[in-house]
């Protein structure tokens, strides 16, 4: 396994896009709203997709605490990071004019011109830059000037892009990247000497990184290539010189050499890069013409058995690749390419953002390299590996909703059978006459205690004893008065004030406790009455809440169907697509192989009518 | 010399043509790769073959699988988890330069209902905000306590297990709670709370 070398641009600008709202909540502090957090969990987590789905539902469920335009700028954010351009367009387009803070509405300007820009409305995305009022943080500053450039540039206004980038005092790699884009444009519209100057400084950059030395690389190439065309030999070759023996344009800047020195005459030298060539990967077009080349330029140097030797070694090879070639062709159309690079790059990302970062070692990827870091394969083996996991999505859906299904029927069955428990239950208890007896029993509380009655305090013994001291006086007031009866009434009047005095005495306490007792009381039957009543509620609720459910559930289930029957049709046409592609790529390699196999072979052919000609 | 080289001169025509059309190609294939690496999404690439045509399908098919979602979400959550029995439990961080996490353990009523093992790119999530709902049950209305134990490295790099703990009522709506790790700065040591929410 080896790792595809692709830091682009394009990958710089697509994680600086994961911050289309990140500087608005970057800075740590206690959370504010544990809904938007759980979603911002996902969106940091690179997992888009549950972000959006998260929000949507927060939103739905109106459980957002945030502002409504604030989440709508995270949502554009969110579905642009999950390759909904259109929708991200939608939304951005809605909120911008009621964005209050400058900062979101710049950086949603900002997204909004990438969008367009993208999408090839060129004056609409210089007007959206337009409209960025400030600086934007960090890197976006760098990135809207290349933006701009890069809009003009497309829209072939090169003076003004050129302008714009001389006017931008910018030390940062970003500039480089921009003057070569520059310089390529220059050079294809023909304004050879503008193109050189450009590529030239570019060229001659001092690199700091790999992406740097890959780009001074590439400028060297393109403008060697471009003085090539111009038959400038000795220029050309100054450029390619420049570029590193080792690495992704050696192969081609090693043929260049070689076909700079031939333009010279000076084919002996010519042979020197040519034959570094030969022992290389024949899978490298650069390789494959360096194989017509060595006979070529032996040819010129008067060797012509070496030249047959070497037309022979090319046929040889072209044959072989060819054969390889077939076969990689199969395999592609068997489905293994795509079942390959998914299994070497299997990670939980998705999204726009998502590249293909690891190659399987296989020999067709060997004829795949330029293809794989293509724009259009890249996009359409994204769309795919998304829509692989929307169909296991569904299908995970699928299954819910049948245990959905069989838990709502289990609900059903519960209820029906507690139903006549909970109705027994329910017509033995009168809720309304305990709350009554409460109500009593509240009332003489109050009058008790308003009234001071001591006696209304006493327990059952103490009433009782109170009663027989009352029946006893007025016994004895009916009784003759004589010694015996007045001391009765003397002991009765003792007694009676002693129990009055022991229940006046604990009056405070008891009259405490019995209003505490009503409290709790009170508290019991209320919640007892709460029960009682959601008891009642639920009996009536329960099976309208399930056949809501039902009715939800039977709703959406034709909905999961529809989408799992469109989404494998779709699968399979962008399944199609991406074989489309790589089969294209290795037929178009495999008709330059032809062409290369039917000039040698002519070649071949050709010294050996010679040698018959000259042979007695 | 001359003789062998008119010989040639067919085959050396062709290389010659073909010198130049593969100047011409390998000039245009570094370029148009080239531009491709250096630019953003060049619509004119991703015009071709009805590319476009393919991936508006698939946008317009996204859209539609990720709002069924929203509903099936919403209509999940509202089967097994009703709101006068609902109980989620969050995990968030505030600034946690004392700690770095590795786990969270959660018990309610001495019970263990989640046990998560956060990966390095969750784990920054929660650094830059986001907060993680960790487990969502029902629960009775009453009186209820949750324990949780962070597992992870803290000061001088050494392992750390730490307990925090609340007793909770459980009312009609549903209730949320969020475990936070925090910084003490005072004493250089992590802070671990419990947070109600209504």
């Amino acid at each position: 396994m080896y790792r595809l070398f692709r830091k682009s641009i394009l990958g710089m600008t697509a994680a600086l896009a994961l911050a289309v709202v990140a500087p608005a909540h970057a800075e740590p502090g206690p959370v504010e709203d544990l809904h938007y957090g759980e979603v911002l969990f996902y969106f940091y987590s690179e997992d888009y997709f549950s972000a959006i789905v998260h929000l949507l539902a927060a939103d739905e469920s109106q459980r957002l605490s945030r502002s409504e335009t604030e989440s709508q700028v995270l949502l554009g954010g969110l579905y642009l990071s999950y390759g909904l351009h259109d929708e991200a367009d939608r939304i951005f387009h809605s909120v911008l004019d009621e964005a209050a803070d400058p900062g979101v509405r710049d950086r949603a300007w900002f997204f909004l011109a990438k969008i367009w820009y993208q999408r090839g409305y060129l004056d609409e995305a210089l007007a959206a830059l337009d409209r960025i009022g400030n600086e934007l943080p960090g890197e976006f500053e760098q990135e809207r000037h290349m933006l701009g450039a890069q809009v003009l540039m497309r829209a072939g206004r090169y003076e003004e892009a050129l302008a714009r980038l001389q006017d931008w005092d910018d030390k940062s790699d970003w500039s480089e990247f921009a003057r070569y884009n520059i310089g390529v444009a220059l050079a294809r519209s023909g304004r050879g000497d503008e193109a050189q100057d450009i590529l030239g400084r570019v060229g001659r950059m001092r690199a700091r990184n790999d992406e740097m030395l890959a780009l001074r690389d590439k400028a060297n190439l393109a403008l060697g290539y471009m003085l090539l065309q111009q038959e400038q030999p000795g220029l050309a070759k100054e450029a390619l010189q420049r570029v590193r023996l080792e690495g992704p344009f050696s192969n081609s800047a090693l043929l260049g050499v070689g076909w700079a020195d031939s333009a010279e005459g000076d084919f002996q030298r010519a042979l020197v890069p040519w034959m570094e060539l030969r022992d290389r990967s024949v899978a490298e077009p650069a390789v494959q013409e360096s194989l017509l080349a060595i006979p070529y330029a032996m040819g010129k140097l008067d060797a012509g058995t070496q030249s047959a030797r070497h037309y022979q070694f090319a046929i040889d090879a072209f044959s072989e690749e060819m054969g390889y070639l077939d076969v990689a062709i199969d395999r592609v159309r068997n489905g293994l390419l795509i079942e390959d690079l998914l299994a070497a790059n299997e990670d939980d990302r998705r999204g726009w953002f998502w590249q293909l970062e690891t190659l399987p070692d296989k020999r067709e990827v060997r004829y795949l390299h330029h293809m794989l870091a293509n724009h259009e394969f890249q996009e359409a083996l994204k769309n795919y590996r998304d829509l692989e996991f929307l169909a296991t999505n569904l299908s995970n859906w699928s299954e819910s909703i049948s245990a959905f299904e069989d838990m709502l029927a289990t609900r059903r069955e519960a209820y029906a059978e507690r139903l006549p428990r909970i109705e027994e239950a329910l017509d033995d208890v009168d809720i309304g006459a305990i709350d009554a007896a409460r109500l009593q029993l509240e009332g003489e509380v109050a009058r008790v205690t308003d009234q001071r009655d001591v006696l209304g305090l006493a327990d059952g013994g103490e009433l009782r004893q109170w009663q027989e001291l009352d029946a006893a006086a007025r016994r004895l007031e009916l009784l003759p008065d004589s010694p015996d009866v007045k001391a009765l009434r003397d002991k009765q009047r003792i007694l009676a004030g002693h129990l009055y005095w022991q229940l006046n005495h604990q009056y405070p306490a008891r009259s405490w406790e019995t209003r505490k007792s009503v409290r709790s009381l009170n508290r019991i039957v209320r919640q007892a009455m709460q029960r009682h009543h959601r008891v009642q509620a639920a009996r009536e609720a329960v099976p309208q809440q399930l056949a809501e459910f039902e009715g939800r559930i039977a709703a959406i289930s034709p909905r999961i169907d529809a989408l799992r029957g469109r989404l494998a049709a779709l699968l399979d046409a962008e399944q199609e697509h991406v074989e489309m592609l790589a089969v294209r790529e290795l037929s178009l390699q495999q008709n330059r192989l032809q062409t290369y196999l039917v000039q040698a072979r002519f070649a071949l052919a050709a010294i050996y009518d010679r040698y018959a000609e000259v042979s007695p | 010399m001359s003789d062998q080289s008119s010989g040639m001169r067919p085959a050396n025509y062709g290389i010659r043509k073909m010198y130049q059309a593969l100047a011409n190609l390998i000039f245009a294939v570094v370029t148009v790769s080239l531009l491709a690496v250096a630019q953003a999404d060049s619509p004119e690439q991703a015009a071709t073959d009805g590319t476009v045509g393919l991936d508006e399908q698939v946008q317009a098919l996204k859209k539609e699988v990720m709002d069924l979602n929203r509903d099936l979400f919403i209509l999940e959550e509202e089967l097994l988890f009703p709101a006068n029995t609902q109980v989620a439990v969050f995990v968030s961080m505030d600034v946690g330069e004392f700690f770095a996490l590795d786990s969270v353990q959660v018990k309610v009523d001495d019970k263990e209902v989640a046990n998560y093992l956060y990966t390095e790119h969750e784990t920054e999530a929660l650094h830059r905000g986001g907060v993680h709902k960790i487990f969502t049950s029902n629960l009775r209305s009453g009186e209820h306590e949750i324990v949780a134990f962070f597992t992870g490295v803290g000061p001088h790099g050494r392992d750390y297990r730490r307990g925090a703990s609340v007793k909770f009522e459980k009312g009609i709506g549903a209730k949320f709670l969020e475990l936070t790790i925090s910084d003490k700065a005072a004493k250089a040591q992590p802070e671990f709370v419990v947070r109600e929410w209504e």
